[in-house]
């Protein structure tokens, strides 16, 4: 008999599956989770167990040796079959779950048959034993016998297996990636190759349709090496994953402190606070502005940071704010104050950027001390308030013939009445209602005066803009009252177009008024050199913008096209002894209410138009 | 004529002012009259009355000094009494210049007011009766002839009868007999009293050299 050569590849089949299943144990010990591991272990521990089992058949001299080998050789099919359940199940991630219990339960089934009924699950009896002289000249017995009926549940078995294995290989396949693609196909592919084939190859053999010993373990081992391959894949990735793990740790490591560098480095106090209101990182800016070391500001809540007025708003907006991850601004139209720890509070103007990683969510609040910018604003206010209030009492200067006419006029009155009445009284025939009437008038004249001079001490007064909502149309009723005897002396006609019920606008009545009374005596001083009968027309309405519109037009010939921007320039005059400021510093005024105050040329002359937005809509 | 009770013409736009005065001269015992405007007043008054006129110097479309140029150009003897808010050294002296009798400041009181009210008023009446005499004397020069009218103008000039009768070519008795006639018919019984007549009727001498 020669070198068995048979014995020789079918021991070192069984010791290559074997080698292959130790080195995946040895992956499974040390990931635990990685079950795809210890189910190939299982395999290929069981296709080296049924290598042993496969030359004991084919070595078998009596039927009855070849039977009992046959039936001991299902007990590692069994554990093969399983192995394979559970490799597709946990290495695919895919399959249907009652595939895997039918399947491995037909294959349990097919176990139990195995044991009770007929010699084995393929034989009711093996009745004859043929040899066959093999390559080489190995005699392998082939077995001849009766059937077993309940071959029926293996060849179930086997398609159900084939049915769970197709269809894990399909849906991983549509997954898409190539690295599963490549999984389903070489996996999937082999094990449908190795069941339609081998096992096909075995049925034909064991119903004495083909006459050869039934040799599986070579297709098994191209299982195992097509699992071990598709195994060993993961492990290459795994190891590619720690190095590209590594570069991105330093990369990590480089970029925390790109962005330590710009926190330290930017001007703006910076505060990093998470979800719990504390404070996680702080930079030197910060601890400036609010007067704290980064020790006593790191882990505290930020409310500490927050005027107590503010506080408990604060906390509902932080949390209304985590839930809307957009950075925005604030601060810049309300005025916000920072609490520092000597307990002064400074104007800031705030941005906050909601930030999320994958267990947390921060806020990155940036701030800005704004107390130099504010000091800033209010002194160019204040000094746009002087101006006007210069402008104001240098326009009243040019009315002062009239005012002093309309102050004039009801003492007059009151002197020429109170007077007459004295006289009235001295005589011997009292006429007491005469005496009343005078008095009437007295108190009548006496309001008036009042008024005039309330009006004059209301435009005459140094202060700061105050708005709140008024009536346009009380401005324009003042300024005609107060230039009436003006503009009379002037022979200017004044007419009114006031639109009735108009909203309120926020404004500063003195200011606006001043604006109208630079308008109306501009549109006098421009139709001074017409011929034509001077005419001032002041109008007020509402626009389509949700805003009231209040204008003055002369017929004074108008403004070159190429002026009507000019002359809303400083030091721009049209006139002898005009100062060039009254226009700019009235679109000054203008664009501190919010408003728009523009020239434009309308029929015999200039029409101002100056634009307020309404209450409600106020900046 | 001079007939009646003195009105005060009270023009000014405010009602209010209007009443005042109105109140204050019937204290005083002046008729007054009130007027809202300049036109109102040259169309509505009394050409022939005694009084005076109190005016605003400020007031719409016709102004104070406006509508003193055209009372004057009515022939009215209405002195002006201006009334102003505010003293214009300008205007103050071109009404002045205008024939005004006086310039107030409101507010003014009631004796500045008054006085210058009875200053107007004995103005008036004196314009009245100045026009009233011119017309006398005019009347008398009328009746003269014209060789009387001729006498009349040489005695003026202050000639001697023998120097006239030399001028008009006739002898110095005829001249004596016009002489009488001049003056008895002018109601003059001196030179003197003549030649002041002729000079309140604004009649002038002819230059000696004439003929």
């Amino acid at each position: 008999m020669g070198i068995n050569w048979v014995e020789i590849v079918w021991t070192m089949m069984a010791a290559a599956s074997l080698t292959l299943g130790f080195v995946h144990l040895l992956v499974w010990f040390k990931q635990r989770s990685r079950y795809a591991s210890l189910a190939f272990f299982m395999l290929a521990t069981s296709v080296a167990v049924f290598s042993a089992s496969e030359l004991s058949m084919m070595g078998a001299q009596t039927p009855a040796a070849y039977a009992t080998a046959l039936r001991w050789a299902h007990v590692p099919i069994c554990v093969i079959a399983l192995s394979i359940i559970a490799f597709v199940h946990f290495h695919f991630g895919a399959g249907r779950l009652w595939l895997v219990c039918a399947a491995a339960a037909f294959r349990l089934l097919t176990l139990l048959l195995n044991f009770v009924t007929g010699v084995n699950i393929n034989f009711e009896d093996v009745t004859a034993l043929e040899h066959l002289t093999l390559w080489g000249g190995f005699v392998a017995s082939v077995p001849v016998g009766i059937p077993n009926p309940w071959q029926i549940v293996t060849q179930i078995g086997n398609l159900l297996l084939v049915a769970f294995v197709a269809d894990a290989s399909i849906t991983l396949w549509r997954r898409g990636d190539p690295v599963t693609r490549r999984r389903a196909a070489l996996v999937g592919g082999s094990i449908l190759l190795f069941i339609f084939g081998v096992t096909g190859f075995g049925m034909l053999i064991l119903a004495g349709v083909v006459h050869a010993p039934t040799i599986l373990t070579p297709g098994f081992l191209i299982i195992v090496m097509a699992m071990s391959y598709e195994l060993s894949w993961d492990v290459i990735a795994a190891a590619q994953l720690a190095a590209k793990l590594h570069t991105s740790e330093i990369s990590l490591r480089a970029s925390e402190e790109q962005f330590r560098a710009v926190v330290e480095s930017v001007p703006n106090a910076i505060l990093l606070v998470d979800a719990q209101g504390k404070v996680t990182l702080t930079n030197p800016q910060a601890q400036a502005l609010f007067g704290y070391a980064r020790e006593e500001l790191i882990g505290r809540p930020v409310e500490l940071l927050i005027p107590e007025g503010y506080r408990s708003a604060h906390e509902t907006f932080r949390q209304s704010h985590a839930a809307e991850a957009r950075a925005q601004a604030t601060g810049v139209a309300r005025e916000l104050y920072a609490l520092q720890k000597d307990g002064r509070e400074v104007p800031v103007e705030m941005v906050l950027k909601p930030m999320r990683t994958v267990d947390a969510s921060f806020v990155l609040v940036s701030l800005v001390d704004v107390t130099e910018r504010r000091q800033n604003e209010r002194t160019a206010a204040r000094q746009r308030d002087e101006i006007a209030h210069l402008s104001r009492v240098a326009a009243l200067g040019e009315l002062s013939g009239s005012l002093a006419h309309e102050i004039n006029q009801p003492l007059m009155g009151i002197l020429s009445n109170a007077q007459a009445a004295q006289r009235f009284l001295e005589r011997d025939d009292v006429n007491l209602d005469e005496v009343r009437e005078i008095l009437v008038d007295i108190v009548e004249d006496d309001k008036r005066a009042g008024e005039v001079i309330r009006r004059l001490r209301a435009l005459l007064k140094k202060g700061e803009m105050q708005k709140r909502p008024l009536d346009i149309n009380s401005v324009v009723d003042d300024v005609v009252r107060l230039t009436r005897n003006d503009l009379m002396n002037r022979d200017v006609a004044v007419t009114t177009e006031l639109t009735p019920d108009l909203p309120p606008v926020v404004g500063d009545q003195i200011q606006l008024q001043q604006v109208l009374l630079n308008l109306v005596m501009n549109a006098c001083e421009a139709m001074e050199a017409v011929s034509e009968p001077s005419q001032v027309h002041i109008r007020t309405r509402r626009t389509d913008g949700g805003s009231v519109e209040m204008s003055v037009s002369d017929r004074g010939g108008g403004i070159p096209p190429g002026d009507l921007e000019r002359i809303f320039e400083p030091f721009v005059t049209a006139k002898e002894h005009g100062t060039g400021l009254g226009l700019s510093i009235c679109r000054t005024i203008i664009g501190a209410h919010g408003g728009r105050l523009w020239a434009e040329n309308i029929g015999a002359g200039a029409t101002f138009r100056c634009t307020l937005p309404l209450s409600g809509h106020a900046g | 004529m001079s007939s009646g009770t003195p009105i005060v013409f009270v023009v000014d736009d405010d009602a209010s002012v209007q009443r005042g005065l109105k109140r204050l001269l019937r204290s005083a015992g002046f008729t007054a009259e009130t007027f809202a405007s300049a036109s109102e007043f040259l169309e509505r008054y009394d050409r022939n009355a005694v009084g005076c006129v109190i005016l605003d110097l400020a007031m719409p479309c016709f102004d104070g000094l406006q509508m003193q140029k055209a009372l004057t150009d009515q022939g009215s003897l209405l002195p002006i009494i201006f009334l102003t808010g505010h003293g214009d050294v300008v205007t103050s002296v071109q009404a002045m210049k205008g024939g005004a009798v006086d310039f107030l400041t409101k507010p003014v009181t009631d004796d500045e007011l008054l006085s210058a009210v009875r200053v107007a008023i004995l103005r008036c009446e004196a314009l009245y009766r100045a026009r009233e005499e011119i017309a006398n004397i005019r009347g008398r020069v009328a009746t003269l002839t014209p060789r009387e009218r001729e006498v009349l103008m040489h005695l003026l000039s202050g000639k001697l009868n023998k120097q006239i009768a030399a001028d008009l070519g006739t002898v110095e008795h005829t001249i004596k007999v016009h002489r009488a006639r001049v003056m008895q018919k002018m109601q003059a019984h001196t030179l003197a009293a003549l030649v002041r007549l002729a000079e309140r009727a604004g009649i002038e001498a002819t230059p000696p050299n004439e003929g």
